[in-house]
């Protein structure tokens, strides 16, 4: 029953072909025939999944004698369900949403080739056939945001995407290429038995094959995962139609947690590169978290919210946590789907009711209500500070007792004491009728949060990587020196907790700076605005290029 | 060997300037099916010559063979006339197979690379004729909007692209692959050399397509091609597909 996971990749195609064929006859039908297409393949995804949950062995399946070969493990087949569920939510979505947009019809062929690629890059157990499909996502995604065809913006921002991608692209076939000269074979499976039976072997210029491949992989993977500096893309793709910025953002968009999560018998065998995987994610994570909050357009907002997430993925990798890492990305992919498919109807209640908090004055005098409080601060501080910290060392103490030996789950736990402690002095800063009631509901959930995050990341682990042998492997790859941990986690701690104390101050000076400061801020307002300058780097270098060949062209007579 | 027999191919398998010949003969053309000749026999006469040669080519024409590819390849990103366009990608193209000359692969993988890029640059010829026909000239910005005037050819013309610039399944992207395989443990910069080739090529493609096929409809609906011409290109290429999937055995 194995042979289940070639079908997943076989009927999207088949569907897109069908669709393809009904066009011509009727739009609907053609339609009908791509939605059935998607059940069909999210039923089957579901079947592969509930036979790897109950016990069903891992396999592959060759479908050519070079390449062609699929894997049939827990990685593929949850992958699968999450793109063949994502892939259906906006197949049904967009029966109605892309009724009356031109090229309907071709519309469904493209996200049936598309859910098919996806399909394929999950379950590749060649690095051919991963070449393949990596290769071909780029592409489809490129006319996929450009369905509309009369719109020069959309499209010049497509291929922005395309070439990012591209960019992205050739890492990954060098990777490939260095394993295949090593092991001379392009089975994943044979590569990562060969590497761990010779985890120091060399490639070219005496560098060594698992961190100069690791290495590569994780450039293709930021490419993917719009890391910061290669990120532009993600953000300005908002004129392609909205349910492609959904698939993008739940489905594609996560392809770089996934790649790393694939060669992670790879990233065991490395040195110092989970580390600064982690750097690149901290800082994607803070770039994109920031730039969200200067934005005024949901959609740009969404999308530098999906960078933010896609560093906290990365940076999860970087620490050791892969099956974390791919738990952030289903969650992120559900919720970020949502918020995408949703993003219509939030504009429309906006266009209603704008949502501003009423003034205090306001609503006592007008309305009458009492005036919101306060609790006092110390309190607050200390509920703020200790409260998230025990029940998250609580909530990891269930699930493994010692976990607090493992350098990743330490830095999880910091950020979920930042995360929590950062809700709590939100909601001290809310100012409500009841402080208490809000204050308990607050904690109630972020304590089902943190215990059912904790449970459902162990359940990941234990799943993905059955061999607590290879799971300690992947926490030691990415384990630092005891001492100079410790020094980092006191040194963010004291950042953190500095930071929190600027802004109290700053709220309670009522937002008043001094003209250094306030000069100081418009600079760094300005920076945040104009994202860095990041994309006018690009331009810039994008126009000095082309007109650097159009000049040559000049001077050669173009011959 | 001499330089002078050398020289000889470098004309036929272009190399910087001698590729100016090339491109000047390809811009004097106009006859679709003198093009497409030209751009089948013009490198087959050049592997021909290097078969009869006997020799491996030096080294050093392979740095000058991917300097070459990735200086048409560049040019071609500024270009806007199709036909143009198409000349400078196959120079690029034809550079590159020096690279399995250079590894002794006189005899299976270079003509399978050739043809694997001679075959959608010829039909982009036909395309490229067809359009000339219609508008005088195939020129990007001036022509857009074609997907919705001509969304048959549109569909011809944007696979065809694909395939020229190496994307899978189109037998290209094996050849592309094949390449870098066999040079990254020899010459490994080279190999980065040709992966770069590749992007820029990409690079073109897309901007050449967008200004193609992106745009206000002109009321241009009755010239696109019969379904009759869309069926047997699009079988070409299907089967053009097939066969690199089947063939990849010697490619990669």
């Amino acid at each position: 029953m194995t042979s289940a996971v070639a079908y997943l990749i076989v009927v999207p195609l088949l569907a897109a072909a069908g669709g393809w064929l009904a066009a011509t006859r009727s739009r609907r039908l053609a339609v009908r025939i791509s939605i059935a297409g998607a059940a069909l393949t999210f039923f089957i995804a579901l079947f592969t999944l509930w036979q790897t949950l109950t016990g069903t062995p891992a396999a592959q399946l060759s479908l050519g004698a070079h390449w062609g070969t699929l894997l049939f493990d827990p990685l593929s087949t949850l992958m699968a369900v999450l793109i063949s569920g994502i892939s259906l939510i906006v197949h049904v979505y967009s029966r109605r949403y892309m009724a009356g947009e031109q090229g309907y019809a071709r519309f469904f062929v493209l996200l049936d080739l598309m859910t098919a690629a996806l399909l394929l890059m999950v379950s590749a157990g060649d690095l051919v056939t991963l070449l393949v499909a990596w290769h071909l996502i780029g592409v489809l995604l490129y006319f996929l945001l450009g369905q509309e065809m009369t719109n020069h913006s959309a499209h010049r921002y497509a291929a922005w995407t395309f070439l990012t991608y591209r960019f992205g692209d050739l890492p990954l076939v060098l990777a490939a290429v260095l394993l295949y000269q090593a092991f001379d074979t392009w089975s994943l499976t044979a590569i990562f038995s060969a590497l761990s039976t010779a985890p120091d072997t060399q490639t070219v210029f005496g560098l060594p094959l698992a961190e100069t491949v690791a290495t590569l992989i994780a450039l293709s993977a930021f490419a993917r995962s719009a890391q910061f500096l290669l990120h532009t893309w993600l953000p300005y793709t908002m004129s392609g139609p909205t349910p492609v910025s959904a698939l993008m953002h739940a489905g594609i968009v996560n392809a770089g947690g996934f790649l790393i999560n694939r060669f992670a018998p790879l990233f065991v065998h490395t040195d110092g590169v989970l580390h600064w995987i982690f750097v690149v994610g901290l800082v994607t994570a803070v770039v994109g978290s920031v730039l969200m909050l200067a934005q005024n357009d949901i959609k740009k907002a969404l999308g530098y919210s999906t960078m933010g997430q896609m560093g906290f993925m990365v940076m999860e990798c970087g620490v050791g946590a892969f099956s974390l890492a791919v738990y952030h990305l289903i969650a992120h992919g559900l919720f970020k789907g949502t918020l995408f498919l949703g993003a219509g109807g939030v504009i429309r209640q906006a266009r209603q009711n704008d949502g501003v908090p009423k003034d205090d004055l306001y609503t006592f005098v007008v309305e009458r209500r009492p005036a919101r409080q306060r609790r006092p601060w110390l309190l607050m501080a200390v509920v703020t500070l200790v409260v998230p910290v025990t029940i998250l060392v609580l909530a990891h103490w269930v699930v493994a007792s010692d976990f607090f030996q493992k350098q990743g789950a330490i830095v999880l736990l910091f950020f979920g004491w930042v995360t929590g402690a950062q809700l709590i002095f939100a909601t001290y800063r809310m100012r409500t009728e009841n402080t208490w009631r809000l204050m308990g509901l607050i904690l109630f959930s972020f304590t089902i949060v943190v215990v059912g995050y904790t449970l459902i990341a162990h359940a990941f682990d234990v799943f993905l990587y059955p061999d607590e042998v290879f799971r300690s492997q992947i926490y030691a790859s990415a384990g630092i020196d005891i001492f100079w941990f410790d020094i980092l986690v006191i040194l963010v701690t004291l950042v953190i907790v500095a930071g929190w104390l600027v802004t109290y101050y700053a709220q309670n000076n009522g937002g008043r700076r001094s003209l250094q400061a306030s000069a100081v801020w418009r600079s760094f307002y300005t920076l945040i605005a104009r994202e860095f300058f990041v994309a006018a780097a690009y331009r810039r270098l994008s126009d000095a290029l082309l007109g650097a060949a159009s000049r040559l062209n000049v001077l050669l007579r173009w011959s | 060997m001499s330089l002078i027999a050398y020289l000889l191919v470098a004309v036929f398998l272009p190399l910087f300037p001698l590729s100016m010949v090339f491109n000047r003969v390809f811009a004097q053309v106009h006859n679709t099916w003198l093009r497409i000749a030209l751009l089948v026999g013009w490198p087959l006469t050049g592997v021909a010559l290097l078969a009869v040669l006997g020799d491996s080519p030096p080294q050093w024409l392979v740095y000058w063979g991917v300097a070459t590819a990735l200086l048409y390849g560049f040019r071609a990103l500024a270009l806007r006339d199709l036909a143009l366009w198409l000349a400078h990608l196959a120079t690029s193209v034809w550079a590159l197979m020096w690279l399995p000359a250079a590894l002794g692969q006189t005899a299976g993988t270079l003509p399978a690379a050739l043809l694997a890029f001679a075959v959608p640059l010829a039909l982009l010829a036909w395309l490229t004729g067809h359009l000339e026909k219609l508008f005088g000239a195939a020129y990007a910005g001036a022509l857009g909007g074609l997907a919705t005037d001509l969304p048959r050819l549109s569909w011809l013309l944007v696979l065809v692209v694909l395939a020229v610039i190496g994307t899978p399944l189109f037998p290209g992207f094996f050849a592309l692959l094949g390449m870098v395989k066999e040079l990254l443990p020899a010459m490994p910069v080279t190999a980065v050399g040709v992966l770069l080739v590749w992007m820029l090529w990409a690079w073109a493609g897309m901007r050449m397509l967008q200004g193609l096929i992106v745009g206000d409809p002109g009321g241009r609906a009755n010239a696109d091609i019969g379904l009759a011409h869309t069926g047997i290109l699009g079988m070409l290429l299907a089967m053009f597909a097939a066969a690199g999937i089947w063939l990849t055995g010697s490619l990669v």
